[in-house]
């Protein structure tokens, strides 16, 4: 799939992200913001972008906005709350910037927006633990 | 550690029919202990489903909950047509390659719009997934 204008395809390791992608990614004031472009794979039967799908694309996201923050620090997920707003449709693309609430030593505290067009579709919280902080 | 075996119990009936569901199945409900009770259902954790640390992978996890709360709203409140509006999932343990991976779902509440479900994803005994979910039935 081509990358939409001015993103550029984001390299991922796990094999259930290369799975169910490819994501895409643009630096955006010092930061990365990802996307993707949801497809026929990625619905239910009624054509609705699934939320295994969304929550899989947070996971992903607000997880690479952790590397990002930490020096690439080994890190788990220990919990994500989401909240869906609205649905999406094949064709439209799905793009956050994920936000960093909190960093303690051992514990990162992310939030996102999840947007088709600028409508909020979902809003994710997640934390993370730092694996090597004890 | 105990390794949870990956035979499927005789009464699984595959419920991953189309959309994403099919595409990160095989996805089954296995029988469930009655009204009331539990509704139950697994997948097998295979190559395509993990992360690079050789965990089955947080997504997926979270898209066989969310596969178990809704088939669970359809059976439990005869909802046909329904959609999520929130999820909290607790990550308790890794799941590894080859579990048969089991979701309990439990219906806290189901209103007339609302359905309330607390559920667990287990490996054998071991935990790999605490949740809870709130599910609108729109028709």
């Amino acid at each position: 799939m081509k990358a939409p204008a001015g993103f550029s395809e984001t390299s991922l390791v796990d094999p259930f992200e290369i799975f169910v992608g490819p994501v895409f990614e643009r630096r955006e004031n010092g930061q990365r913001r990802f996307a993707f472009v949801v497809d026929d794979r990625h619905v239910n039967m009624r054509g609705v972008l699934h939320g295994g799908m969304l929550m899989t694309f947070a996971d992903l996201a607000l997880g690479a906005a952790v590397w990002d923050a930490t020096g690439n620090a080994p890190c788990v997920t220990l919990n994500m709350q989401t909240q869906f707003l609205k649905s999406a449709r094949a064709g439209n693309l799905v793009e956050v910037a994920p936000q960093m609430v909190r960093r303690t030593r051992s514990l990162v505290f992310m939030r996102g927006d999840f947007a088709v067009a600028g409508d909020i579709i979902m809003t994710a919280n997640s934390i993370w633990k730092l694996l090597n902080a004890g | 550690m105990t390794t949870a075996s990956s035979a499927l119990p005789p009464d699984a009936e595959e419920i991953s029919r189309g959309g994403f569901n099919r595409f990160v199945g095989p996805i089954y409900k296995l029988g469930d202990s009655g009204p009331g009770g539990t509704y139950r259902y697994a997948f097998i954790a295979a190559e395509r489903h993990m992360n690079a640390a050789g965990s089955v992978h947080g997504g997926m996890l979270m898209t066989f909950m969310d596969v178990a709360m809704s088939r669970t709203t359809r059976l439990a409140a005869g909802a046909r047509s329904l959609s999520t509006v929130s999820m909290s999932c607790d990550f308790v343990g890794p799941g590894r390659l080859g579990d048969l991976v089991e979701a309990r779902v439990r219906v806290v509440r189901a209103s007339r719009s609302f359905v309330f479900m607390s559920g667990e994803i287990l490996a054998g005994d071991r935990p790999l997934m605490n949740a809870t979910g709130l599910w609108k039935i729109v028709l």
